[in-house]
């Protein structure tokens, strides 16, 4: 007995159930892309998002060890106080944590940006900061070791407006200065959700900067050394210990926070994915519908030669469950095709799925095969369920 | 919905004289009614009816007499609505749905009119069909072609049912119906699509199949050729059998159109 003959007297049931289905070629076609679609919504949302993510994360990468510190404002009698952090206010932050470096910023409101040519860059941030490569990567052009009188841009500054190092830049603050300067570097994109919102923003020298108030400072802790959780609490101690007077963050918490949200953010989306799994389970239910009425003489016939009822079920429920492996099958390479695409445009490597990433493609093969099968079994209990005798008629 | 033993039971036309005590099937007063469109309709009026081994019986009557209806409950595809159906002493109105499944698979051979061959199998797929589940592929296959060299179609076992003619067709639907050795083989107009030739040539078989293994033939027909060849015909008037004929000893005699 060949091969074929074996698994055929072995799994009657789905070698029957094949051949059913190559009888509506097309229809059986429709039905398993229904799935496909399904399986690859679901595992390229997720193994997209977590590539996303990686990406995302990586912008922390440089701000280990490091907590950012803003005043409190207080809302009083329709005056707002307390906005700024003094030259004092960082000497204290400095005393306090003692042997981590402080690097206050600038952050002024009513800041324009313009190129040469005139336009305004209205997405764009200016911030002051004594020196960014301490935390930043060029991708073009360097940051300079003494920097006083040029400026670096993040990445979406430079795109979205066609810059690179050499171009000029109009920068007006209001009350501080108002020229043109230099673009020194363009930084490495750290995403949106990256401390200081890099991507988006100018950065000017703090030296440029005449007032000593500072929008928020950034704490840095060699983390070899020093702990920032103990650098956190010292500056709580000294600042906070009648009211809350300013806000310290662990950058790390930010990426835990992050992490949340952006983990709620893709199941929303998986789950929207998910939706067009339901619409491959009415498709296929539908191919079954119209399947076990097609054939609704045969499956009396069948039941008339003493099939039982349930071989009648199994034989409808292999079919449609055969819908859905197939088209997890043909699923699966495409969403892996489709996450290496974005892997490869985030991250740079077309192989770096995480875990996470390839457990949603799991999630979406279960999923596809699971909704073929529950969407075969009320059609097969209709089809098993009529008597021999209507069905024959 | 059990026997009534109040009425007089051989009311409407009688088998007796002939009554072999090693009866299949035996129907006292049986009545059939069945609600369509809201209305009850009453396919059969208290019948009484008997197969034993190696009968051929054939049953005419008008459309709408009851014929269909009385083939299904000799079939166990359906069950009486009163009266005493009993297959081998047993009252089929008890079994459940499994065990009738069951009773139908070991004792009964269905031959349809209109064939029922599955268009994906082959011709001796077909007759394996019924057996598929059992887990005997070899055995299945041995006796499946076995079957298909009796109908003589020994030569067509990898055609597909869209590559045989009407009458290679009804023979492997007939082959199909002994897969399960049975001992009633239930033909509803098994001449009805057929030329004279071919239906001689399945006639032929249904002796062969009397005589060698004991197999009964109920066959419903208009076809009058098909009921001289049976050795007793009853005729079904407005679901009340009007007269029965004994032809015995007939599948001996060669019977001329």
């Amino acid at each position: 007995m060949n091969p074929t003959r074996w698994l055929v007297g072995r799994f009657p049931t789905l070698a029957l159930a094949r051949r059913n289905l190559s009888r509506a070629t097309l229809r059986s076609a429709l039905a398993i892309t229904a799935v496909v679609i399904g399986v690859v919504a679901i595992g390229a949302i997720g193994t997209g998002g977590e590539a996303f993510k990686q990406d995302q994360l990586e912008a922390y990468e440089g701000f280990g060890g490091t907590a950012t510190v803003e005043p409190d404002p207080v809302f009083e009698d329709g005056n707002l106080s307390n906005t700024e952090l003094s030259d004092g206010d960082i000497d204290r932050i400095g005393q306090a944590a003692s042997g981590a470096t402080v690097l206050p910023v600038h952050e002024p409101i009513g800041a324009t940006v313009q190129t040469q040519t005139g336009s305004l860059l209205f997405m764009a941030q200016v911030k002051g900061l004594e020196n960014p490569g301490e935390f930043y990567e060029a991708r073009n052009g360097t940051i300079p070791d003494n920097w006083r009188r040029t400026i670096v841009i993040g990445s979406r500054v430079a795109d979205q407006n066609d810059l690179e190092p050499g171009d000029r830049l109009r920068i007006n603050v209001t009350d501080e200065f108002d020229r043109s300067f230099e673009i020194a570097a363009v930084l490495e994109p750290q995403g949106f959700t990256a401390p200081l919102g890099a991507d988006q923003t100018v950065f000017v020298p703090a030296s440029q900067f005449e007032s000593d108030g500072y929008e928020q400072a950034i704490v840095r802790v060699d983390t070899t050394t020093g702990s920032v959780d103990a650098a956190t609490q010292a500056i709580e101690r000294e600042f906070n210990a009648r009211e809350e007077v300013v806000r310290v963050e662990q950058v790390q918490e930010q990426r835990e926070q992050f992490t949340a949200f952006f983990g709620t953010i893709n199941q929303f989306l998986i789950g929207v994915g998910a939706i067009s799994l339901l619409v491959a389970a009415v498709t296929i239910a539908n191919t079954m519908l119209m399947a076990a009425i097609e054939r609704e003489s045969e499956i009396g016939v069948l039941r008339a030669y003493g099939y039982p009822k349930r071989a009648v079920i199994s034989l409808l429920v292999a079919e449609s469950t055969i819908l859905g492996v197939v088209g997890a099958a043909i699923g699966v390479p495409l969403t892996l095709g489709i996450g290496m695409v974005i892997n490869q445009l985030l991250l740079g490597d077309p192989l770096a799925f995480t875990a996470a990433g390839l457990r949603y493609v799991g999630v979406g093969v279960a999923f596809g095969i699971v909704t073929a099968l529950v969407a075969g079994l009320y059609p097969a209990w209709k089809a098993a369920n009529k008597r021999p005798v209507e069905a024959l008629d | 919905m059990g026997p009534d033993p109040d009425e007089d039971g051989f009311g409407t036309g009688t088998t007796g004289e002939t009554i072999p005590t090693d009866a299949i099937i035996r129907g006292t007063d049986v009545v059939k009614e069945y609600e369509t469109g809201g209305q009850v309709v009453r396919a059969l009026k208290g019948v009484d009816f008997e197969i034993a081994p190696s009968d051929f019986v054939a049953v005419v009557g008008p459309s709408g007499s009851g014929k269909s209806t009385l083939l299904n409950l000799l079939g166990l595809l359906d069950v009486a609505t009163s009266g005493d159906v009993r297959l081998r002493g047993e009252d089929v109105s008890t079994f459940t749905d499994r065990e009738q499944t069951r009773k139908r698979k070991e004792t009964i051979g269905f031959v349809f009119q209109s064939f029922y061959l599955i268009p994906t199998l082959t011709a001796l797929e077909n007759v394996e069909m019924p057996r598929m589940l059992d887990r005997t592929p070899t055995k299945t296959r041995e006796r499946a072609t076995q079957l298909l060299e009796r109908v003589g179609l020994g030569d067509r076992l990898d055609h597909y049912p869209d590559e045989l003619s009407g009458g290679q067709k009804q023979r492997v639907a007939i082959a199909r119906s002994l897969i399960n050795d049975p001992d009633i083989l239930l033909a509803d107009e098994p001449t009805g699509n057929l030329d004279r030739d071919t239906g001689d040539q399945i006639l032929d078989l249904f002796d062969e199949l009397r005589r060698d293994e004991n197999v009964a033939v109920v066959t419903v027909t208009h076809d009058d050729y098909v009921a001289e060849a049976a050795d007793r015909v009853v005729t079904l008037i407005d679901g009340r059998i009007r007269e029965t004929e004994s032809r015995r000893a007939n599948f001996e005699e060669d019977a001329e159109p």
